[in-house]
């Protein structure tokens, strides 16, 4: 059972319009500001056959508006000395820019504009998907990027975690135009999206200015949506074996499901502290020289070239995975010794010593990582998708309370060295 | 147009035994980050010892007199820092970040670590395999292939011809005494600048610092002195055949170092006041114009001729880096293989219309504008901070470097940028990887 938090105040500033758009807004001294627009528009929402869709439009959404020609917007953003681009996710889409603060009052309405009322023209359409092929075809190129796919599918048998965000050629040959402003008409509503300001702004001018240029948004349509279908858990070792051209070294990639946001069983504060304690727990094996595995595997026993762990938090699961760059004669072993060592974490609570470095660590990297208008902008958006935006700024406050014996359980329920899926890539010869 | 970010360091001390010290202070969060540069680098390596100052730099965190790799490293992980050692072609690095209350022992570590190593043997042999393995995954991307290759055919023999980790032939060779040597000929006082930004007080930093190195006396013996084979144009053309999903295509063009004149009796890194100066400063902010206009952005000229209006490509760009020896100016593009024509076609157009069609006015100062503002932008942490100002010391190029820069982009003319494409920008060296059938000529 957690202990009960009593609630830090949130540092920024939260509110929603009546149109249901949610608006942040923070305070910070340099003379910056970062726009940072979170929509839950990601790879989740697309049925199957539309796998590709939200990325594929969140690249159209720059091709302009009725009002604005294609490259209007970046030219309006660049030539005032600023910065700007997208990404699309699971679970988002999202679009950033950061601006002398002077600025932002005059480009933020090119931003709102392509939000809004993006026309995604016929004429742009092929030729944009061309460029969508080619960034698919030099991920094909990357060895980590194949691999972390074919884990990602195996893990996730029926849920869309399971596909790749930037979809296939065969799927993005059959889209049309007319298909993708629905899309865009069905989930950029303001109930869908969260705008972030945070910079050298007042609150009241923030306020406006956001709820000024986010008005006017097109009637919803609607559009097919991705129907759930109940993914079954990992109740053995799943195992696949991939061999690649050029490669100089194999991959061993593993993987355990752990908790979402969202969940059925438990509340957000547990969600939150399985979460967290699994951060905990990827950083105790796998982070610099005296985590376990590093320390062991490469430094003492020269077993693996390097090794990495992380858990990666989404809404609707999360991944913890162990990824290690090792010469192919070690695999089997290196996997054995890693089951080993991870049922150890169920066997035996962590010492104090370990316990505290691992959570040292980790609240001043949620330090280094929270400097700029454009970090912190970041962060409130991730977390005002997933679950609030409050939640944001808990992380060190949660990890503190974290007790050894919470880890145990942790490790217990879900890192098993029984069910697990592994991926393995080995040179073709 | 100016964020108004203060232009540079508060202060900058120089240290009786001639290390620099420069400091930032930035109360606004809880953080000291430090780089510490020596003026080294692989650009002291010949051909057969390639990979040397590599080595060091993984191997200089693994002993000292006082203590093994695991103790140094359980001292920096238990409090939560970062410290790390990289090896540039220009300089050796070592950076550290830390909550403040942190520093002042983590710094006496990075003191301890740059002045007395230990070089364990078996740490040298573990991280020598390391290399070796690093060196041949290097081959399992197809754009470090191109770039691999590129950097090969451009620089022949000079040191910036290879990529920092050396060859496996020159890292087999390296030895204890190899190292030993590097670090005591390059790892002393006068050679140092200690960048520092973010919570600290200056007084009290500086007193830390001279706590941490006062006593570290520099040799008597002068600063060494590297000479390096001038390098000739003579652009070729290179193909490496590989059945990828893409073709990666590279335009490469020799180009201006940071300055030109350098004063050798001052050593590596030290520059005197010369009317060339100004000249070549114009020669290479011009340039930096041009690389920035080409391929730096949404809006570059690359990204919207080349992908948004063509289709042609995903990754498409240029980048120009500030050198201490002649540089390198790159375009280039990844495309699908049967478009490898079209791609070297339209990169190099692209190129050569910078010497056809001048800029107008207003184009001009949207460039300006947008290298300016992306500039001011990548001094916003405390770590960058603490990098550009050391950086640009360690080059020799002075605390004011930063503001002069800005000075001299506002001051680009039209005339600038057609006199420096025209010298520069002709003919280029071309690298290409990709299918079989599409890159052999």
């Amino acid at each position: 059972m957690p202990p009960v938090l009593s609630p830090l105040p949130f540092p920024a500033n939260l509110m929603t319009l009546a149109n249901g758009l949610t608006i942040i807004h923070q305070h910070t001294p340099t003379p910056v500001a970062a726009v940072d627009v979170w929509v839950k528009a990601g790879a989740i929402a697309e049925p199957d056959e539309w796998a590709g869709m939200a990325h594929f439009l969140e690249h159209m959404l720059f091709k302009g508006t009725e009002r604005l020609a294609p490259g209007a917007f970046d030219l309006a953003i660049e030539r005032r000395g600023g910065i700007t681009n997208a990404a699309t996710s699971y679970d988002y889409a999202h679009y950033f820019m950061t601006t002398a603060t002077q600025h932002l009052e005059e480009t933020l309405p090119y931003l709102a504009e392509l939000l809004l009322h993006a026309a995604i023209p016929d004429s742009e359409f092929g030729r944009e998907r061309q460029v969508v092929l080619e960034e698919i075809h030099q991920s094909y190129d990357n060895p980590d990027w194949l691999a972390f796919q074919s884990l990602n599918e195996m893990v996730y048998q029926r849920h869309p975690y399971g596909r790749s965000i930037l979809g296939t050629e065969e799927a993005l040959m059959a889209r049309s135009p007319a298909e993708m402003r629905q899309f865009h008409r069905a989930h950029y509503q303001p109930e869908n999206m969260t705008v972030v300001v945070v910079g050298d702004m007042p609150k009241s001018a923030a306020i406006d200015l956001v709820s000024q240029t986010f008005q006017s948004f097109t009637p919803p349509l609607d559009c097919p949506r991705y129907v759930s279908e109940a993914e079954p858990p990992i109740t053995d070792i799943r195992r696949q074996e991939i061999h690649l051209p050029r490669l100089e070294q194999a991959r061993l990639l593993m993987a355990w499901i752990g908790p979402g946001i969202d969940s059925q069983s438990q509340n957000l504060d547990e969600q939150l502290q399985a979460a967290y304690g699994l951060d905990i727990l990827s950083v105790l094996l796998a982070e610099g020289r005296t985590s376990r595995l590093v320390r062991e595997l490469r430094e003492e026993r020269n077993l693996v070239q390097a090794i990495g762990s992380s858990f990666s938090l989404q809404r609707e699961s999360g991944l913890f995975t162990i990824s290690a760059w090792l010469a192919p004669e070690h695999l089997e072993r290196v996997e054995a010794i890693i089951c080993d060592r991870i049922s150890q974490l169920s066997a035996t609570p962590i010492s104090e010593a370990e316990l505290a470095r691992c959570k040292r660590l980790l609240c001043n990297d949620y330090a280094f990582s929270t400097e700029t208008p454009g970090q912190l902008a970041g962060l409130y958006g991730y977390y005002s998708i997933l679950a609030h935006p409050q939640v944001a700024t808990t992380y060190p406050q949660r990890l503190q309370a974290m007790q050894a014996t919470d880890l145990q359980c942790l490790a217990n329920r879900y890192l098993s060295p029984y069910h697990y899926a592994a991926t393995v890539v080995r040179p073709l010869s | 147009m100016t964020l108004g970010i203060k232009q540079s360091p508060q202060t900058r001390t120089v240290l009786l035994n001639g290390m620099v010290v420069l400091i930032w202070e930035n109360p606004s969060a809880d953080i000291v980050a430090a780089r510490i540069f020596i003026r080294a680098g692989s650009q002291w390596e010949a051909p057969q010892t390639a990979g040397l100052s590599h080595l060091l730099s993984a191997v200089l965190t693994k002993g000292t007199e006082q203590r093994s790799s695991l103790q140094i490293a359980e001292q920096v992980e238990s409090v939560g820092a970062s410290l790390g050692t990289d090896s540039a072609t220009d300089y050796f690095l070592l950076s550290l970040k830390t909550v403040s209350a942190d520093f002042a022992d983590l710094l006496q570590l990075a003191g301890e670590l740059l002045r007395s190593p230990s070089f364990p043997q078996h740490e040298i042999d573990l991280e020598r395999r390391q290399t070796i393995q690093a060196i041949r995954s290097q081959q399992e991307q197809p754009f470090s292939i191109a770039f691999d290759q590129l950097r090969r055919i451009m620089y022949g023999d000079h040191p910036y011809a290879l990529s920092g980790l050396g060859t496996e032939a020159s890292v087999t060779q390296l030895e204890r005494t190899d190292l030993q040597r590097h670090h005591q000929t390059h790892f002393r006082p006068d050679n140092i600048v200690i960048s520092l930004s973010g919570r600290l007080q200056p007084d009290a930093a500086i007193a830390l610092v001279e706590k941490v190195f006062g006593d570290w006396q520099a040799p008597a013996t002068p600063l060494p002195v590297l000479s390096l084979p001038a390098i000739t144009s003579k652009p070729v053309r290179a193909a490496i055949a590989q059945e990828t999903q893409q073709s990666i295509v590279m335009l490469g063009y020799l180009a201006p170092a940071v300055v030109r004149e350098r004063d050798e009796t001052l050593g590596s890194g030290a520059i005197a006041a010369s009317p060339l100066l100004t000249a070549s400063m114009q020669e290479y902010t011009a340039l930096k114009l041009l690389n920035s206009y080409l391929g730096n952005g949404l809006s570059s000229r690359l990204f919207v001729e080349l992908r948004e209006k063509r289709g042609l490509a995903y990754d498409v760009s240029a980048f120009y880096p500030t050198r201490l020896h002649p540089a390198q100016f790159v375009v280039y593009m990844g495309t699908a293989p049967e478009n490898t024509a079209i791609a070297l076609e339209g990169l190099k157009a692209e190129v050569d219309r910078l010497r056809t069609h001048p800029f107008d006015p207003e184009t001009l100062q949207a460039a300006k504008d947008k290298i300016l503002g992306q500039h001011a932008l990548g001094k916003q942490t405390n770590a960058q901070i603490a990098q550009t100002f050391g950086w640009y010391e360690t080059l020799g190029l002075g605390i004011d470097f930063d503001t002069q820069f800005q000075e001299q982009v506002r001051a680009v003319t039209v005339e600038a940028t057609q006199v420096a494409a025209d010298r520069y920008l002709v003919e280029p060296y071309r690298s290409l990887v990709g299918p079989s059938a599409v890159v052999k000529e």
